[in-house]
């Protein structure tokens, strides 16, 4: 048995001959927020999903609280909540007999919560969810995903059609709930700023891989652009470790590495006898450089 | 009490350790401050706890801050004795090579530079 929230090692999936992750390993803690990054068809959803045990892994295991995810026992089901990127909402309902409907499933339900919530979020609970926009159809998937207080939150793109006063109000719940450090969210999103605020830690997902993992503090940190002065055109080709992306032009050169450390600029200052002025990245600039 | 922006290239964790220890070795923020909890400063700006955590984490090993059951965190009561000159010059040492840089870059002489910095020093004062 193990304290870890989820649990992957060497998972892979595949869909007939089109293999979407490969050989993947990570781990969810208590408290983590988990911001999920990768290009559209990266493989973000499928990787969600194998969490959820939707579908089986076609190698590997995940375990969500110590248990095979594809089989979960409905005892631990009802720790782990679920924003889909499609709602999953009936149309003919009411917003209020939706709410009833949902909590009727779940012993725990904080319904004064979701009162609470519907009032600040201005979700009106008489509507007929037909008649809903797409926003508001989002406000009220997030909150039937909130009101058994799940332990493992699992977020698809939550907030793609919220305005920006909605995904605030969105970003300030999710953090109400992770402040006390006990319970964990995983959440993809192309909304590059907000996972930026809320996650502490950052998958990047490429290729059908996990391009990166890690505090998202130590990825800003890792990842910078070098301006480098003073190149000699008899040291060419330039050489650097962890090199992404280099554009060179005469003494001048712009590089975009991984894994930098001030000890690394010391010894390339020396070896090559160049300046080197270093430019931290946000979280976007990170993203595009990884992915040119 | 913190300018954060979450989307620099500079974790926050780093922007709450460079003004702490400004606002410290300034005088701005004299031993027994209370700083704000982690809780209240994550909610106010919207960022994760964490990153706020580990700030105030290295702020007391550095014997800047200091940490008490049940109550906020304070600016300790020896900080001064942390915050030497040398200390406080390397907190410059960024701010300095960036500048020296640029005045290269502009072609100015060393002597142009010291002048510039003197005469913003002095419009500062008053």
């Amino acid at each position: 048995m193990t304290d870890a929230t989820v649990e992957a090692s060497n998972l892979s999936k595949s869909f007939g001959d089109k293999q979407v992750l490969q050989d993947m390993s990570f781990g969810v803690s208590p408290g983590d927020v988990i911001g999920v990054l990768g290009k559209n068809g990266a493989g973000k959803t499928t990787l969600l999903e194998l969490m959820l045990g939707f579908t089986p892994p076609s190698a590997g295991a995940v375990r969500v609280f110590g248990h095979d995810s594809y089989s979960l026992p409905g005892s631990i089901k009802s720790r782990v909540g679920f924003v889909p990127q499609q709602d999953e909402l009936l149309d003919q309902l009411t917003v209020a007999d939706q709410l009833r409907v949902i909590a009727s499933f779940y012993p725990r339900w904080d319904s004064s919560l979701i009162t609470r919530l519907c009032g600040e979020w201005g979700v009106d609970t008489n509507a007929r969810i037909k008649s809903m926009s797409v926003g508001e159809r989002q406000k009220l998937s997030i909150l039937l995903a909130f009101g058994h207080k799940p332990e493992l939150l699992i977020l698809d793109e939550p907030v793609a059609s919220l305005d920006p006063i909605a995904r605030r109000q969105f970003l300030e719940q999710l953090l109400t709930i992770s402040a006390d450090g006990e319970r964990s969210i995983v959440f993809s999103s192309h909304i590059v700023s907000d996972i930026e605020r809320l996650a502490n830690r950052i998958w990047i997902l490429k290729d059908g891989k996990l391009d990166w993992q890690g505090d998202l503090d130590a990825l800003k940190e890792s990842i910078v652009r070098l301006h480098i002065r003073g190149l000699k055109p008899e040291l060419a080709p330039f050489k650097i470790l962890g090199l992404l992306n280099l554009r060179r032009d005469g003494a001048f050169a712009t590089a975009v590495v991984r894994d930098w450390t001030p000890e690394a600029q010391e010894a390339l200052e020396k070896s090559a006898s160049v300046q080197i002025e270093v430019e931290t990245l946000g979280l976007e600039e990170i993203f595009v450089e990884l992915h040119r | 009490m913190f300018i954060l922006n979450p989307q620099s290239g500079v974790p926050i964790y780093r922007q709450i350790l460079e003004q702490v220890r400004r606002m410290v070795a300034s005088g701005q923020l004299p031993p027994g401050t209370a700083l704000p909890s982690v809780r209240d400063l994550a909610l106010r700006h919207t960022i994760n706890p964490m990153t706020i955590s580990r700030a105030y984490s290295i702020l007391e090993t550095e014997g800047l801050l200091e940490r008490h059951r049940g109550r906020p965190m304070t600016v300790a009561s020896q900080s001064r004795n942390h915050t030497q000159l040398p200390k406080r010059l390397e907190q410059m040492g960024p701010l300095v090579e960036q500048t020296v840089v640029a005045a290269k870059q502009l072609h100015l002489s060393e002597a142009e530079l010291v002048k510039a910095v003197r005469r913003e020093w002095e419009q500062n004062d008053d």
